[in-house]
């Protein structure tokens, strides 16, 4: 895209180079401008005008800002989530991309689009914002031995998770045992097994819904 | 939501969709002014103009009677769009002016109507006429302009509403002043102003529905 004419008009290029060193070079620069994220507009623009694969390193720029905003809102939430409102946002952002007009700066652009998903992915879990079961333990009654049938589905549901999530299921849900005492003799820290468990309980959930169809 | 998609997949997969259609907001605007003055063309053509149209627009009032609802009519078109755009600015604050006038019109004329005369003008001879039609000549357009709407991103999706509701309403009561013959400001104020009300608040309801994304 740079071409002899603007390399003809730049003073301050050495006197005895051949142009396409000079040309390449610009253009080396300009890829680490890219690169560092500076210049989303033109990233942008350029998706919008049906470049694929600039969009892809659009939201790839995009993405570690929009994860420390939602990291830093989002202290309610455990972390896993997060990344599913990241998804949102990203998801968004691909739906309403072209509402940005070319020529504008694009971070206010994209910091209102974050914000409005991100207030709204907060509000709609706010209603079942999710605490860890551990929590209530001291609360909670036991529960009554398992219907022999619901076991079975148990089984078969724990075979379709990797071994150490089911492990920890077991110890948890069934065993009874903290999250933090199940994922100690796995090798989990106390928030990593948090964090392990919700993730297998939310992929059972999602097998059940299978299950029960 | 998203399921066990990674970040980096979606991203991947959003790069290889092809950009959702472009948001226009010039085009918008004149769809909507389209659909407002194909309505109320129709309501002329069945209804007809007020018999003495031709000598009355030298008289100033009846001119204002028409000219005030257009003017906050394109003031809230021009509103509408530029709340569809997430970073955009709506200043609210412009409408002020053309309602403050219409308030002027009402009190000056409150203060200098003759003794008896007050209660007469206010009630008229044709509210009901008004209350139905100016809100019946807004359903199509305000449906138009929120269909349009979807296409942006407005992330206040209650004013974007309320401000197509106000709008296409503004623009039938500008229509709808050349067929009726009520020419004092405590009859119009009143009357058009809480028809245009009753498009407005309907248009906060669909926005609320409608405009979320």
């Amino acid at each position: 895209m740079t071409t002899a004419i603007s390399f003809s008009l730049n003073c301050d290029c050495p006197a005895r180079v051949v142009p396409g060193t000079v040309v390449r070079q610009r253009a080396e620069r300009r890829e680490a401008v890219l690169g560092d994220g500076t210049n989303w507009e033109e990233l942008l623009a350029r998706a919008n005008r049906g470049d694929g694969a600039a969009f892809g390193r659009f939201l790839t720029a995009v993405t570690p800002s929009l994860r420390a905003v939602i990291r830093a809102r989002g202290a309610a939430l455990p972390p896993d989530q997060h990344e599913d409102i990241l998804q949102e946002v990203l998801l968004a952002i691909h739906l309403k991309r072209q509402t940005w007009r070319e020529g504008s700066p694009v971070r206010p652009w994209l910091y209102a689009v974050a914000r409005y998903k991100v207030v709204d992915a907060f509000r709609r879990r706010g209603s079942a914002v999710h605490l860890p079961i551990a929590d209530f333990e001291d609360v909670l009654p036991d529960e009554p031995p398992p219907a022999p049938l619901a076991s079975r589905d148990t089984e078969r549901m724990l075979c379709q998770i990797d071994a150490r999530s089911a492990a920890l299921v077991r110890a948890v849900a069934i065993e009874g045992q903290s999250a933090e005492a199940a994922g100690e003799g796995l090798g989990l820290s106390a928030g990593a097994a948090r964090v392990a468990l919700h993730r297998a309980m939310k992929r059972l959930s999602a097998i059940a819904v299978g299950m029960g169809k | 939501m998203t399921g066990s998609l990674t970040t980096d997949e979606l991203i991947s997969a959003l790069s290889k969709s092809p950009p959702p259609p472009r948001f226009r907001a010039d085009v918008a605007a004149l769809a909507i002014a389209m659909a407002v003055l194909a309505c109320v063309g129709m309501f002329w053509l069945v209804f007809g103009m007020r018999a003495d149209l031709a000598g009355q627009l030298a008289v100033p009032m009846t001119v204002l009677k028409s000219l005030l609802p257009l003017s906050i009519g394109a003031m809230a078109l021009w509103l509408a769009m530029s709340s569809a755009r997430p970073e955009g600015r709506v200043l609210l604050w412009v409408l002020a002016l053309p309602a403050g006038l219409a308030l002027l019109l009402f009190g000056m004329r409150a203060l200098s109507v003759p003794e008896g005369q007050l209660v007469r003008e206010l009630v008229g001879q044709a509210a009901v006429p008004c209350l139905v039609s100016i809100p019946m000549l807004s359903v199509v357009p305000l449906a138009v302009g929120l269909w349009l709407l979807r296409r942006g991103a407005p992330t206040r999706p209650v004013v974007s509403g309320a401000l197509v509701g106000l709008a296409v309403s503004a623009g039938s009561a500008a229509g709808y002043a050349l067929h009726c013959s009520e020419d004092s400001p405590l009859f119009f104020v009143v009357w058009y102003g809480l028809a245009i009300a009753i498009s407005t608040t309907a248009g906060a309801l669909a926005g609320h529905r409608l405009l979320r994304w």
